[in-house]
């Protein structure tokens, strides 16, 4: 026995405290599965597999400002010295340290530039045959590159290397399915063949479609401010990160070596903001859904207290004990439903604005559905208390005079 | 119809322990209209809370239609309440939020009436007071008096084979006061059994018998205003049993 | 009356202390997180140089041959390429304009005891520091003079100045960069600030450079940029000459324009310095076009203030929302249990006016009370923000302005949260609750 009707007609005739209920719960729906979609947006980026073994992996820039020795010979010595650090597995000289936020990428064809042809952007790092090695990600197809590939100079068009290792993800979307090994890609005009396709390998800049279009060409540029990457046993990292410093100054004194930090830890500097936007949400989600049942629940001892005689008259008329609650909960559950669905709209259109506005992809379905069951689920709790203190007034109210 | 053998009601408090009803003995008698009269504080209201299954009681036995209602569960009292029992209050008690119709309705949807006779049973009831036509009004849109008989409207349409009423003239002026009397009056001369507690003589006069509680004791039993203490209406029962039944 | 309504609030709160610290807690909790977002928000928007950003303007200069695409709104890029930075400061006019771009050098005094530090640097002429008045602890900007004929001068920053002078004046004295001296002409201060407007390049929050070198050294130095160089057609380039020939955009440029008129007289400038360049063989277009956008305009145009930021300050006032109404749900429960009370003051003679003040008043006291509890919960918010990245550390703050809007926002939220049951509970009818007591 639902009594929709008659507690239908007496929510029309005591509306405000229903709306008031109406709006929160709406509100929160529509705020709550938006923040959630865009918390899962940020939380499933910042799982996101890189590629990279990031915590056997640091990296730091070199400043030289000696000019009395060859930068490129030094790099070599430099490398030697580095890869016979006890606990060292393996180290290279660097244009770009991926995950970071800055590194270069250039937009590469089918075909030779003046030429139309298909063109996507590829991020690259210009570095020799450890590479492999040092990034820890795993070849796929084909082969690592032979030193005699590694090209050193600064003329790229005129005298660049022949040969690239790409991405999965940029084959697959170059090439649409057919081997890319063996094809050829342009880059500026110059023609690389691909000799190796890794799996995951991201670029500088983590976040984003793009951001696992990579490449690593083999040509070494060494400038005077130049970064280099070393992986070493997970143990021995911080050990080597320590002593770094000073065994490179002690090769060479010329020059200043900085910033030395883990590869996760550069990840972590470039995730903050989407760490602070997911905390921030998250406080948000849990502040609000809190501070919606805690309305939920004063409006219904509001309606209770407003109600007491009425529910003593009520059992002295017969009412059971849960006929009382059962009441309440109809009660909430009819303004539940009504605020969930238009919540729901609400959340769709809030969805819609947010991602007219701003790089947001569309709400997804089951955040508002997953919402809307929690929001149901709390309002209920936040029922049932108050509801089963009303059941167990003394019938005897109804004879008392006030 | 009710019998109550040595009734006590002790109200507990953290230090104080309260009598409100002691060895109290009472036998109603079916078709019976009794008026209980007592000074404030007296216990009136407490023995109509536990004649009314209100309020339980702390020791003694209560017995009403045959049925031992101290060894009964909150759902079965209820059950009793819904079904054998009509009450009129003092405040009317009518749910402000719900319309007269809807209010007389509440106790027929505690019981299970469908729809069908509900309405109908609703309807006889509005009748029977006067106020078919204000079916759709809210009570605050009526007169005290006019609430009151909703209220007893309310308390006939489970068709209750016994009528508690707690002041039910309190709020009224004389001539109101006296309409809802003779309205008592016309559901007693049909079959049922009403206790009802007042503090005004002249209307306590008007029922044929008068108990009178004084510091939670049954004290007076002799004020019958020349009639004798039994049964007025015995022998209409029957025409009201055959309704009951469920 | 005043007081009293204040004295009655009072005790109407110490007599329902559960409901009205849930209100206070609510108002506290929206004031608190909608105080954390706009703070930052505040932080990120606001006019780095209030007196000024009306007056100094960027130019930008659409340079790309007809159909050329940038990822601008307006299809034109962020910055100059190095001829055109250098034409336009070397132009005939009077309006106070400069060239600058980010790097670095190894800084050091050549000598053992002191270890060479890596320092970002900007390379400026000397008309920047008046443009965005850095003022000078010791000595001034270098002359037109030497940065023409003897550029090896630079001018230091105070934490420089303490760490490698013990802050003493170091005017006159030399320093190395890289592997060259470099006279110090002047100390100036350090620069705070919460945007680098002057320099979007490294993200609108990147931390100030500390040495400030001529512009005419980057060629004779060949010193690259730290910040973005982007081109928009394929060019071959072979050292750091070609750089400099070529269209690639690596430069930033500031103009100091007070008036109208003097924005006008150098777009003047800009359209015959493009049309000059077209008669050379640049510009392949069908119309030229160019950009001059102020301080306001320029951190506008750059979207300084992040979307994520945006998104949290519009999120944070559905959820004042949110409270306001639980606010509401609160006071009326409280407002109409105390109805009989009202009906007894209304009967000894209250006017509908003294019964809604005194009540619109109890909730100010409430709101107030939520407003400072609530600039205590933003403090904490911010505490936390901060310590997510330094880079927040400046910017997760609040200011005078915020600080005076949390009790403002607090009280006009729990106004709104009380007009209705004020409202309500003032129309009471005296009689009803006299009669049925």
């Amino acid at each position: 026995m639902l009594e929709i009707k008659p507690i239908f007609n007496a929510l029309r005739r005591s509306k405000v405290g229903a709306i008031l209920l109406f709006l929160q719960i709406a509100l929160t729906t529509a705020v709550v599965s938006n923040a959630a979609f865009m918390i899962n947006d940020h939380l499933s980026y910042l799982k996101e597999d890189t590629g990279f073994v990031q915590q056997e992996i640091f990296s730091f820039g070199l400043m030289t400002f000696g000019k009395d020795i060859d930068l490129h010979q030094q790099a070599e010595r430099d490398e030697d010295m580095i890869r016979r650090i006890p606990g060292v597995i393996d180290a290279v000289f660097i244009q770009a340290v991926p995950l970071t936020g800055g590194g270069s990428s250039t937009s590469s064809h089918l075909r030779p530039p003046p030429e139309e042809s298909k063109s996507l952007s590829l991020a690259y790092y210009y570095a020799d045959e450890h590479t492999l090695d040092t990034f820890g990600v795993t070849l796929l197809e084909g082969r690592n590159f032979r030193p005699e590939e590694v090209v050193i100079g600064s003329d790229f068009d005129g005298h660049g290397p022949n040969t690239v290792i790409v991405s999965q993800a940029y084959a697959q979307e170059m090439f649409e399915g057919e081997s890319a090994l063996g094809k050829t890609i342009y880059v500026s005009s110059r023609p690389l063949e691909i000799i190796g396709v890794v799996e995951t390998m991201k670029s500088p800049w983590p976040r984003g479609d793009r951001s696992s279009r990579t490449s690593i060409i083999p040509f070494i540029n060494v400038q005077n401010f130049h970064r280099v990457m070393v992986r070493t046993e997970a143990s021995e990292r911080d050990s080597v990160m320590k002593v770094i410093e000073d065994k490179m100054l002690s090769q060479y004194d010329q020059r200043v070596i900085i910033n030395i930090e883990g590869l996760e830890e550069s990840k972590n500097s470039y995730d903050a903001t989407d760490v602070l936007m997911m905390r921030m949400l998250m406080v948000l989600v849990v502040i609000l859904v809190l501070v919606t049942a805690l309305g939920i629940l004063g409006l219904t001892q509001f309606n209770i207290s407003k109600r007491t005689k009425q529910i003593g008259t009520r059992r002295a008329l017969g009412a059971r004990k849960s006929d009382i609650i059962r009441y309440f909960l109809v009660e909430n559950a009819m303004i539940c439903t009504v605020g969930l669905v238009i919540g729901s709209f609400a959340a769709f259109f809030l969805g819609r604005v947010l991602m007219n506005a701003y790089s947001i992809n569309a709400l997804e379905m089951q955040f508002v559905i997953g919402t809307a069951v929690g929001i149901c689920v709390m309002s209920l709790l936040a029922v049932i208390v108050p509801a089963m203190r009303a059941a167990n007034f003394s019938p005897s109210i109804a004879t008392r005079s006030i | 119809m009710l019998t109550m053998h040595n009734v006590g009601k002790i109200y507990q408090t953290d230090s104080v322990q309260t009598h409100a009803l002691r060895d109290f003995s009472l036998t109603v008698n079916e078709g019976e209209f009794i008026a209980v009269t007592g000074p404030s504080g007296s216990g009136k209201t407490t023995f109509l809370n536990i004649a009314g299954l209100l309020e339980p009681f702390t020791s003694g036995q209560y017995t009403l239609d045959g049925i031992d209602i101290g060894g009964l569960s909150d759902n079965q009292r209820a059950d009793i309440r819904n079904q054998k029992i009509g009450y009129i209050f003092q405040g009317f008690n009518l749910i402000p939020d719900l319309n007269i119709y809807e209010n007389v309705e509440v106790p027929l949807r505690y019981r299970g009436v469908p729809a069908k006779e509900r309405k109908v049973r609703i309807l006889e009831c509005l009748e029977q007071v006067g106020l078919a036509s204000r079916a759709r009004h809210l009570p605050q849109q009526l007169s005290g008096g006019q609430q009151q008989r909703v209220a007893i409207a309310r308390a006939l349409a489970g068709k209750p084979r016994f009528l508690l009423a707690d002041e039910p003239t309190g709020n009224l002026d004389t001539l109101m006061a006296r309409q809802v009397m003779e309205l008592l009056e016309e559901i007693n001369q049909n079959g049922a059994t009403i206790v009802m507690v007042t503090h005004d003589p002249e209307l306590a006069r008007r029922a044929p018998r008068n108990i009178q509680v004084v510091d939670g004791e049954l004290a007076d039993l002799t004020f019958y205003q020349g009639k004798p203490a039994t049964p007025a209406s015995a022998p209409e029962k029957s025409a009201h049993e055959s309704v009951v039944g469920g | 009356m005043f007081l009293h309504y204040i004295d009655l609030s009072i005790r109407s709160i110490k007599s329902t202390p559960v409901i009205s610290v849930l209100m206070v807690f609510a108002i506290a909790i929206g004031i608190g997180l909608t105080m954390t977002s706009l703070s930052v928000f505040h932080m990120m928007s606001m006019d780095p140089i209030p007196h000024k950003s009306q007056a100094i303007h960027f130019p930008q200069l659409n340079i790309m041959d007809e159909g050329g695409e940038w990822h601008t709104d307006d299809n034109i890029p962020y910055q100059l390429t190095y001829q055109d930075a250098i034409n336009l400061y070397n132009a005939d006019a009077d309006f106070p304009r400069s060239p600058s771009f980010r790097s670095g050098f190894s800084v050091h005094l050549n000598t053992p005891d002191v270890k060479p530090t890596m320092e970002p640097a900007r390379l400026v002429y000397q008309e920047f520091f008046s443009i965005f008045e850095r003022p000078f602890i010791f000595g001034a900007p270098w002359s037109k003079e030497e940065q023409q004929s003897k550029p090896y001068v630079v001018v230091i920053s105070e934490s420089i100045n303490n760490r490698l002078f013990n802050g003493q004046n170091s005017v006159g004295k030399s320093i190395y960069l890289d592997n060259k001296s470099y006279r110090i002409v002047g100390v100036v201060e350090d620069w705070d600030h919460h945007i680098k407007y002057y320099d979007l390049n490294n993200g609108a929050f990147n931390s100030p450079e500390k040495l400030y070198v001529p512009f005419s050294i980057a060629p004779l130095e060949e010193i690259g940029t730290w910040g973005n160089t982007n081109g928009w057609k394929h060019e071959t380039l072979n050292g750091y000459q070609s750089l400099l020939q070529s269209e690639l955009v690596w430069v930033q440029f500031w103009v100091q324009l007070n008036t109208a008129a003097e924005k006008e007289a150098f777009s003047a400038l800009i359209m015959a310095y493009m049309e000059d360049q077209q008669s050379k063989g640049r510009f392949n277009r069908d119309n030229l076009q160019y950009a001059l956008r102020n301080v306001t305009q320029w951190l506008k145009y750059n979207q300084v203030v992040s979307e994520d930021n945006r998104i949290l300050v519009g999120l944070s006032f559905m959820f004042l929302l949110v409270c306001v109404a639980n606010i509401l749900g609160l006071l009326l429960a409280k407002f109409l249990k105390r109805a009989p009370e009202v009906g007894v003051r209304r009967a000894l003679g209250a006017s509908k006016k003294h019964i809604f003040a005194q009540h619109i008043v109890e909730v100010s006291v409430i709101g107030l009370a939520g407003g400072i509890l609530g600039i205590v919960i933003a403090q904490l918010g911010l505490w936390g923000v901060r310590t997510t990245n330094r880079y927040y550390e400046a910017l997760a703050t609040m200011d005078v302005s915020l600080l005076l809007a949390a009790p403002t926002i607090a009280l006009m939220a729990s106004f709104i949260a009380g007009l209705y049951p004020a409202w309500l509970v003032c129309r009471t009818q005296p009689a009803i609750y006299l009669k049925s007591q």
